[in-house]
């Protein structure tokens, strides 16, 4: 008997958070349909994509490499990045760069996404701060496994 | 022998050496860049200072000899701030490009900063700009902001090669190393350069960008470019590189041995391993109109059968095996059993690569790396009348294409028309393509085991450093699988057991 009434106990509990946050959202939404400006209460589903989580400002996003000022690209191709990703996904070929202040440069590099973890070990390791992972872009899904390579014209580009 | 203390032990040593060879001998790393085992003691970069017991002020390891109850400290503080002291000054002028630096992994300055450095940098001063792209020869490119002027290359080509093409200009901190003049450095051992700088200053355009060191692994074998037997280290693409790359070599470097070739190689030896990835035979092919790829079965069938219908006919001399002089000892041993002893009466003949020039310090004359051992199993390379050797031949086995260099191409082709079977054992493409029905893939040295006898009849024994490309195998497996099929097998066996 006693036993039975707990568990009502546990049911009724289970229907009040239901309504309670029916009617909460029914408030706010109603708020926000004639005009004011709420943006955290209220309905915790997040209209995706039509709305968007705003994004920290340390997340790791899609890669890029920066540009000098000449529009070059800033890897010098020295595979640290390459070395250290744990998900071996960036391959690297050097080669020389006729301007003997900078004398090295990549004639090939690419940065598998389907295999990247997004760890950001390979921007922590580049010691001329080439490669970074703060484009916000996060939307990276495809339909086939080939665009999800990206070389290094395609990671420039991200960067103008 | 004398009787020092290094570190508070005591230890007996040879007398004569100096306090850094006499430590290395009894296991204790003195760090040093200017000091090479194989040249003269100069003193300049002062990174193996020791404290002497008794000497008020340390002392260069490198050129101080040991005397009887010598007290030596090599790890005290005073040693270590002295170092890091040496360090700091080195790397006041260092242009720390280490990012596209080919030494950087087996660089001696990065090494050092880890293990005694690890300072802040102090100074403020602007580095000092240079000339990073200076040719001095025409493999070599220095770096003058890297340099710091030990010597090394200087004094190898003052004493090892002679030639003294180098020097050191200007004073104080505006020396440099150059050439005289447009002079450059073309002798036959500049890629030893690369190797003996201790930084990034010297780089060897043949290895310049093409891979970080620290994704290469190195194995020990042998050159097999000319007959001196260099020993070598074999730099290849580690196997858990993560990456699909065809080329596998990276570059090749001396591996010490006194009684050879001491810490040297030739360039000749140091340039020549692209054979060992590129235009390779990668599986057994068969002309039947146009080549088609078949198996090693089907090749040991074939050719095992037309052996078995010889023997039992009794035509014995209708096989010609034409040899060459690159094999190894084991290889010929496994020849002679075969042919020699099994199939008495086959013609073998014996053919190596011309000879060269040789350069009064390693490089010798002959170009084949075993003649010596060929001519231990009676492989000797004989003038003799090629196209006659062909004539009324059922069967011939090439091992290599060394043949070609001895006669016309055209009139070996017209001798060869009339062969009924031609079979060509190689590891690489070559001009006999074209003229044989059966081409086998056989191995490179460096994927082979074996050994080798020098010129100076030193036997020299190698390992498999590389796993065989495509369907490649060595000629002793070759050989043996196809002892199997050819009917002489309990023979072969007996006479092996036998030997
Ligand atoms: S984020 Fe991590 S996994 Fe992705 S490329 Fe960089 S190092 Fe590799
Ligand atoms: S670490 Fe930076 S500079 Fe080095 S290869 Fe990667 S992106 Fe280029
Ligand atoms: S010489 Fe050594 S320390 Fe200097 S840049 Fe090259 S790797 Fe770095
Ligand atoms: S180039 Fe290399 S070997 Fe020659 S002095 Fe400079 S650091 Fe030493
Ligand atoms: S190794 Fe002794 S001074 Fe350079």
């Amino acid at each position: 008997m006693i036993k039975s009434l707990v568990f009502l106990l546990e049911f009724l509990k289970g229907l009040w958070i239901t309504a309670k946050h029916f009617w909460i959202n029914i408030f706010f939404n109603f708020l926000k349909l004639i005009g004011f400006n709420i943006r955290d209460r209220g309905s915790v589903t997040i209209q995706y994509p039509e709305e968007k989580k705003e994004i920290a400002r340390r997340h790791r996003s899609l890669h890029r490499i920066l540009t000098r000022e000449d529009g070059s690209p800033r890897c010098v191709a020295c595979m640290l990045c390459m070395t250290v990703c744990p998900s071996e996904c960036i391959y690297i070929e050097a080669e020389e760069d006729p301007n003997p202040e900078i004398q090295k440069r990549p004639s090939k590099f690419i940065i598998d996404l389907s295999r990247c973890c997004f760890c950001g070990f390979c921007v922590e390791a580049c010691p001329e701060d080439a490669l970074r992972m703060d484009t916000n872009i996060v939307e990276l899904g495809e339909y086939n496994r080939e665009k999800l390579i990206y070389d290094l014209n395609r990671l420039v580009r991200i960067s103008k | 022998m004398i009787k020092i203390t290094i570190n508070g032990k005591n230890y007996k040593v040879k007398e004569g050496l100096t306090i850094l060879e006499a430590s290395k001998q009894v296991g204790i790393e003195i760090p040093h860049f200017c000091y090479h085992p194989a040249l003269e003691s100069e003193g300049s970069c002062r990174m193996c200072l020791v404290e002497i017991k008794g000497v008020p002020k340390l002392q260069l390891a490198c050129s101080t000899p040991i005397k009887d109850g010598m007290e030596i400290e090599t790890e005290n503080e005073r040693v270590i701030e002295a170092r890091k002291a040496v360090l700091e000054f080195l790397l006041a002028g260092h242009p720390l490009d280490c990012p596209i630096c080919d030494k950087a992994g087996e660089c001696k300055l990065q090494d050092y900063y880890y293990k005694f450095g690890l300072f802040e940098d102090r100074f403020e001063e602007e580095k000092p700009k240079r000339d990073k792209l200076f040719r001095i020869a025409p493999n070599l490119i220095y770096d003058q902001e890297r340099c710091i002027l030990c010597t090394r290359c200087v004094r190898f080509l003052r004493e090892i090669t002679k030639t003294g093409e180098l020097g050191v200009l200007n004073r104080g901190k505006e020396s440099l190393i150059s050439i005289y003049e447009q002079e450059l450095i073309e002798n036959n051992y500049s890629g030893n350069l690369a190797d003996i700088c201790p930084v990034g200053a010297i780089t060897d355009i043949d290895f310049r960008f093409k891979i970080r060191t620290w994704f290469l692994e190195r194995k020990k074998s042998i050159c097999p470019i000319c007959s001196r037997g260099c020993n070598i280290n074999i730099h290849f693409l580690s196997p858990s590189f993560p990456f699909k790359v065809e080329k596998r070599v990276f570059r090749i470097t001396p591996e010490p041995n006194v009684k050879i070739n001491g810490y040297w190689i030739c360039n000749l030896g140091r340039y020549n391993y692209h054979y060992i990835d590129n235009d390779r035979i990668l599986h057994p092919l068969k002309r039947n109109g146009e080549l088609k790829q078949i198996s090693w079965e089907e090749f040991y069938e074939d050719i095992g059968n037309k052996i078995k219908i010889l023997i039992r006919r009794k035509k014995e001399e209708k096989i010609g095996v034409i040899v060459n002089l690159s094999l190894t000892n084991e290889e010929y041993e496994t020849l002679e059993i075969f042919f020699n002893k099994c199939i008495p009466g086959t013609e073998i003949i014996t053919f190596g690569k011309k000879s060269g020039k040789e350069d009064n310090f390693l490089l010798t004359e002959d170009r084949n790396a075993n003649r010596k051992g060929a001519g231990k199993y009676r492989f000797k390379e004989k003038k003799i009348d090629i196209l006659k050797f062909l004539n009324k031949k059922e069967l011939v086995i090439f091992f290599g294409h060394e043949i070609t260099e001895h006669c016309n191409i055209q009139l070996l082709s017209e001798a060869l028309k009339d062969i009924k079977t031609k079979v060509l054992i190689a590891s690489n493409k070559g001009p006999l393509i074209n003229l044989v029905d059966y081409i086998l893939p056989s191995t490179v040295i460096a994927e082979k085991e074996g050994s080798f006898t020098n010129s100076q009849g030193i036997t020299q024994k190698f390992y498999r450093v590389l796993e065989p490309l495509g369907e490649s195998r060595p000629e002793i497996e070759i050989l043996t699988s196809l002892a199997q099929k050819s009917g002489i097998w309990r023979n072969f066996l007996m006479t092996r057991r036998a030997g």
